[in-house]
């Protein structure tokens, strides 16, 4: 019963009205009921109204038909946003048992050109395929991702896939990929930090921790501008401040990207946080602040919180007002080592 | 009002809120163009070109950005108040008796008559298509004209709205099944705190709920474990407002007693703000207007709005302006209806000279959320 690829467009092109068809001359159409004084009143296109109009009519008759399922789905293509279509197309699939691989392939191709709307209905045909659909489903929103491999939709899909129907083998390695190819991909990164957390083959946060910290740091080093693998160096140490000051990596990168003197903001608000933490620079990071001869630092402040605030207002202006607020909230100690 | 031409229209006109880039003429300009705005606005309420189909289910949105937008631009007048009011009543799903409100069902508003037919010849309602979206939208607007709630039937709102909620604390939008996420809890929310009553939904579950879905950069996705984002974050942190987990102006108090990570989210949605003085809804992602709006009224929310760059921003959505008024996503871009009233949002917070005041918790002026 289910066409091909391409059917979709075909039939934009040859479209009868279906006032004109044969098959639908029984039924009459229920036009929209917009009232006497409609608000942002819509100029549908008179395809839209008409297909619509029928669908009002079978689906206020219940009519669970082939005739009604071949209609949602033209009225799919033409607003794959109504969710009411959607759901009276479930209803027939489930009277009339079409085939639920062909239906994956319909929403593929609707998702295609309609990133957003499908996730539902997807969601509901893999649940009755169980986990047999497991890597239809990767293959899927991984298609779907090398569109857009930022797919807000397609990475929630995918998330769902892995925890209700399985398949974590490759996931690490995919972020692996991802990241490969564009390394400023924070949905790679949060991805990551997802299958490192939830992955039941996986030892879990603080088994996987070791190597996640050198794998960010690299790419730290390899772009100390992107904000991603610092977020997620904080992240590895989510609730457990006390190890991620004592890391001595942590600190050492910060350091690292100081010394070059180049893209060195997120180094400096680490150290910043860090300090915050209970974190005790020595003298080489006071050194490699003073390197910076940021323009009107003049003397550094003793404090060493305090210098990295002034530091920042200057070098990181668009945020200059938080960065005077950082400093003011800062304990008024002994000046650091 | 008729258009000269389609061609027209299309030329004035947005497509769909997607935003799609088109070779527009620049309509920056060194100035909030107001007047332009309300021509715009005048324009969709009156009629909304065929783009506007593929969001045809979610009318009422449109309406809501429509005149909810008029509102905060203070030219509400030029609208008949009691039209707009009798269309939102219109969409109301009623149940055929208290029951019903048991049964699974929520008994809200349709988002528009297309989802709505009309109940059979015993009087039920067999086609439901009420939603919690719709709700939030239909009472943002019914705020906006001044209607009076106490003949708003609450109950059947309220009562059924519990169908909606999961045992996670999420919600459901409507019954029949849709996505699970933080905008279904907002929208929950918002339209308890709307009814003064807050025996719709269980508090404490959604509260779990929100929580669960900070993610470890501090801001927070849309579900547990998905990507911090602009909307997510403004939806956890507006829920949590309205229902009273979030003190009024918490920066300024004890940060630790906080049950979010408030300092993370803090310095996670002032680095949203890029070097285009535009906001972002996720890291490394280019500036769109709206962010100006959802990241902008989480920092108003936690008292800490005045520390991003106000210059910049307002610079930044001057080049999303349209020269035939209304705001698109991008610099350039051709406006939309949700760009445009997200525009208007984040004029408000920085406090443009001409606008009406926002409540940033609730996405509409401070006037109709009290409703003065």
């Amino acid at each position: 019963m289910e066409s091909d690829e391409g059917d979709e467009q075909q039939q934009e092109a040859e479209r009868l009205p279906l006032s004109q068809r044969p098959e639908w001359s029984d039924v009459t159409p229920i036009p929209q009921d917009d009232g006497p004084n409609p608000v942002v009143p819509i100029a549908y296109k008179p395809e839209f109204s008409e297909t619509m109009s029928y669908f009002r009519a079978v689906y206020y008759s219940d009519e669970r038909s082939s005739r009604s399922f071949q209609l949602t789905k033209e009225a799919i293509c033409l607003n794959p946003g109504n969710y009411t279509v959607w759901h009276f197309r479930r209803q027939i699939i489930e009277t009339l048992h079409t085939d639920l691989q062909d239906e994956l392939a319909f929403v593929g191709r609707i998702a295609k050109s309609n990133s957003k709307n499908y996730q539902h209905h997807r969601r509901w045909v893999a649940e009755k395929l169980g986990t047999g659909a497991v890597n239809k489903e990767l293959q899927f929103t991984k298609k779907m991702l090398s569109l857009d491999a930022k797919n807000y939709h397609a990475w929630s899909y995918r998330q769902w896939v892995l925890q209700a129907l399985g398949g974590w083998e490759d996931e690490l390695d995919y972020c692996q990929i991802l990241l490969g190819e564009d390394i400023f991909n924070n949905s790679a990164w949060n991805q990551r930090y997802f299958v490192v957390t939830r992955s039941p083959l996986l030892g879990g946060l603080i088994a996987m921790r070791d190597s996640e910290v050198n794998f960010t740091i690299e790419a730290i080093l390899g772009n100390p501008e992107n904000e991603s693998p610092w977020r997620y160096l904080r992240g590895l140490y989510k609730d457990d401040t006390e190890s991620w000051i004592n890391d001595p990596r942590i600190s050492s990168v910060c350091l690292k990207v100081l010394s070059t003197k180049s893209n060195y903001v997120f180094a400096l608000s680490t150290l910043l946080d860090l300090i915050c933490h209970g974190f005790r620079p020595s003298e080489e990071f006071r050194e490699a602040i003073n390197a910076l001869n940021t323009p009107d630092s003049g003397p550094l402040d003793s404090d060493l919180g305090r210098a990295i605030c002034r530091v920042l207002e200057c070098v990181d202006p668009l945020r200059c007002n938080y960065w005077l607020w950082r400093k003011s909230k800062l304990p008024l100690t002994v000046s650091s080592q | 009002m008729e258009p000269a031409t389609e061609n027209e229209w299309d030329r004035l006109s947005s497509s769909s809120s997607d935003g799609e880039e088109q070779a527009a003429s620049d309509g920056s300009s060194s100035q909030f163009n107001r007047q332009q705005h309300v021509a715009f606005l005048m324009m969709m309420y009156e009629s909304l070109p065929h783009h506007y189909q593929y969001q045809e289910i979610n009318r009422i949105t449109l309406a809501h950005f429509a005149i909810s937008g008029l509102c905060l631009l203070g030219a509400l007048d030029r609208v008949d108040k009691d039209a707009v009011s009798d269309w939102v009543l219109s969409l109301k799903a009623h149940p055929s008796n208290k029951a019903d409100l048991t049964n699974g069902e929520f008994y809200g508003f349709h988002g528009s008559p297309s989802s709505q037919l009309h109940p059979d010849d015993n009087g039920v309602l067999m086609h439901n298509g009420s939603n919690l979206a719709s709700t939030y939208c239909a009472l943002a607007i019914l705020k906006a004209v001044g209607y009076n709630f106490a003949n708003i039937d609450s109950k059947s709102i309220l009562t059924s709205m519990r169908n909606l909620q999961q045992h996670d604390g999420s919600f459901m939008p409507i019954h029949f099944g849709a996505e699970k996420d933080l905008r279904f809890v907002y929208c929950a929310a918002a339209i308890c705190f709307l009814l003064e009553d807050w025996s719709g939904m269980d508090r404490e579950r959604a509260k779990a709920y929100i929580l669960n879905c900070q993610s470890y950069d501090g801001g927070f996705g849309l579900t547990p474990g998905s990507e911090s984002h602009g909307g997510g974050t403004y939806c956890a942190v507006a829920s949590l407002r309205l229902m009273g987990f979030i003190e009024d102006n918490v920066l300024s108090k004890n940060m630790s007693s906080s049950i979010i990570d408030l300092p993370l989210l803090l310095s996670w949605c002032l680095q949203r703000q890029a070097a285009d003085g535009g906001f972002q809804g996720r890291a490394n992602k280019p500036s769109d207007t709206c962010y100006a709006f959802w990241i902008g009224s989480v920092l108003r929310m936690l008292g800490g709005y005045n520390l991003i760059d106000k210059e910049a921003l307002r610079g930044f959505l001057l080049t999303c302006q349209s020269q035939y008024g209304g705001f698109g996503k991008c610099p350039g871009d051709l406006p939309d209806l949700y760009h445009s009233f997200y525009g208007y949002t984040a004029f408000s917070l920085l406090e443009e000279p001409g606008l009406n005041p926002l409540c940033a918790e609730l996405g509409m002026t401070e006037f109709s959320a009290l409703g003065i």
